[in-house]
């Protein structure tokens, strides 16, 4: 027993180390007697398993190039979305910068922050960039180029919240384009589930009875009470809300300013309260800023022309 | 019983070469699993120390046609840790997840080991590189997977047990 098992171990052995000569010798040989061997094995036994590669290879190419290709399309797909977000806002710029050469003086602008992670349905206040170092006191109304936004609330150095037309605390005092008509602008609070979008809607309370406004009349602050100059837009009559009391109406009204849509603002000082925004947003909306850029630009070009022809006629005649 | 046995090794040997050739490229990693080296191993221990010689060398020379200038380096490393394995698996006879990764471990790196040498196609830091940080983390890959792939198909190499 022990005698087959030291001649099986002298065996492994001898097999082992034949086997490590023919490697050692394969390991030796010159190219020119190496490649027919490896060609026939290449050939035989390795044959299906490089097609087994083969195919695998393929599956992670195509793989590869799918992912890829969800790469380049989502990019594509974001693309898109921001040059809208950005054409949007760039819109909004422009607008504001519009309301900024009409104000000309008497306000701050600033930039508004919606609080992120928000728990409330509905958005009733906005964070402001600045504060009362750059002339922001309470109270101090917020406009958009569309209208009303808001009224600041508190207000620190740098930064100040305001409350926005959608808080059950605004007020505004209002009237009709033609002054014909007034009474008092209040959130709409009185919404029945399942209508959250109407939230956003705002009361014209306490019209008198005979003053009767149509679908689609424009609403103004009338600047009674002294918050709000009189003249800024509030939005439009969309329906008139029946009243249990006869001697008077309310109306709703779609507000102008979106407050999804507000990233920019303007905060009126007290001296332009005071003073008034004159008619800025009873003539026409404001309009886009480029436009005044392109009047003055094609002024200055028609007198640079104008100029140059005075050069010319001063220019005396050549000789030869 | 015995033919059975055979049988079913070779059955898992054949998987595990068909997995080099599929599921590797598939994965593609930079350390990848050697599947073959885990055939070699899975085999040899369950031969004796002459048959694993030659198991290897037949490997090794499979392996070696595609490699071009390589021809017969990887037929000596895969003899040597064929011959080891079997040897070493007579001398510590246990069947154990431990030793299995440790045999798959040691048996990478003393291919890779072997291979680099006798190739001759790396030298200085290049080499070293290979043989002190990437060997040694494919030889880590290599053992994790083997441990993995053994554990799932035991049912193949098994059988039934009465």
């Amino acid at each position: 027993m022990a005698r087959a098992a030291q001649l099986g171990g002298r065996l492994d052995a001898v097999v082992f180390a034949a086997c490590v000569l023919v490697a050692l010798v394969f390991s030796g040989l010159p190219e020119p007697m190496r490649d027919p061997v490896a060609s026939a094995l290449r050939r035989t036994i390795v044959a299906p398993l490089i097609g087994m590669q083969r195919g695998a290879e393929r599956w992670r190419a195509a793989w590869l190039e799918s992912e890829r290709q969800t790469l380049q399309r989502d990019s594509a797909g974001m693309f898109r979305a921001k040059s809208k977000s950005l054409e949007m806002e760039n819109d909004r710029l422009r607008k504001l910068l519009g309301l900024g050469s009409r104000l000309d003086w008497g306000f701050v602008p600033a930039e508004a922050l919606h609080t992120e992670g928000r728990t409330e349905d509905v958005i009733t206040s906005m964070t402001l960039t600045a504060g009362s170092a750059a002339g922001v006191s309470q109270y101090s109304p917020v406009v958009a180029p569309e209208g009303i936004v808001g009224l600041v609330q508190t207000v620190d150095p740098r930064m100040s919240i305001a409350i926005l037309y959608s808080h059950p605390d605004f007020r505004v005092s209002a009237m009709s384009a033609d002054g014909a008509a007034f009474g008092i602008v209040y959130p709409h609070l009185d919404v029945g589930p399942g209508r959250l979008s109407e939230r956003y809607l705002l009361e014209l309370r306490n019209v008198p009875f005979r003053s009767t406004l149509a679908i689609g009349a424009q609403i103004f602050s009338s600047g009674v009470g002294g918050a709000w100059p009189r003249g800024v837009l509030i939005g439009t009559v969309v329906d008139s809300v029946a009243e249990t009391e006869r001697w008077s109406r309310t109306y709703l009204v779609r507000p102008a300013v979106n407050p999804a849509h507000v990233t920019s603002v303007m905060i009126l000082t007290s001296e332009r309260v005071l003073q008034g925004v004159g008619n800025i947003w009873t003539v026409s909306p404001p309009g886009d800023a480029t436009r005044p850029l392109t009047v003055r630009r094609d002024s200055v070009r028609r007198d640079s022309l104008r100029r140059d022809s005075l050069r010319l006629d001063t220019i005396p005649p050549v000789r030869f | 019983m015995r033919s059975s046995l055979a049988v079913r090794t070779a059955t898992m040997c054949a998987i595990l070469i068909v997995m080099h050739y599929t599921v590797r490229p598939l994965l593609g990693w930079r350390t990848s699993i050697d599947f073959l080296l885990i055939a070699l191993v899975f085999g040899s221990v369950r031969m004796r120390p002459a048959a694993a010689a030659v198991f290897g060398l037949v490997l090794g020379l499979a392996t070696d046609s595609l490699a071009l200038g390589a021809f017969g380096a990887g037929a000596l490393a895969a003899t040597i840790v064929g011959f080891a394995s079997s040897w070493l698996k007579a001398v510590f006879f246990a069947d154990n997840v431990a030793l299995n990764a440790i045999f798959l471990f040691a048996g990478k790196w003393l291919f890779d080991l072997v291979y680099v040498l006798m190739s001759r196609r790396m030298r200085g830091i290049e080499m070293l590189s290979q043989l002190l940080l990437w060997t040694p983390l494919t030889a880590l890959v290599t053992a994790v997977a083997g441990v993995l792939v053994v554990t799932l198909l035991r049912p193949v190499y098994q059988g039934r047990t009465a």
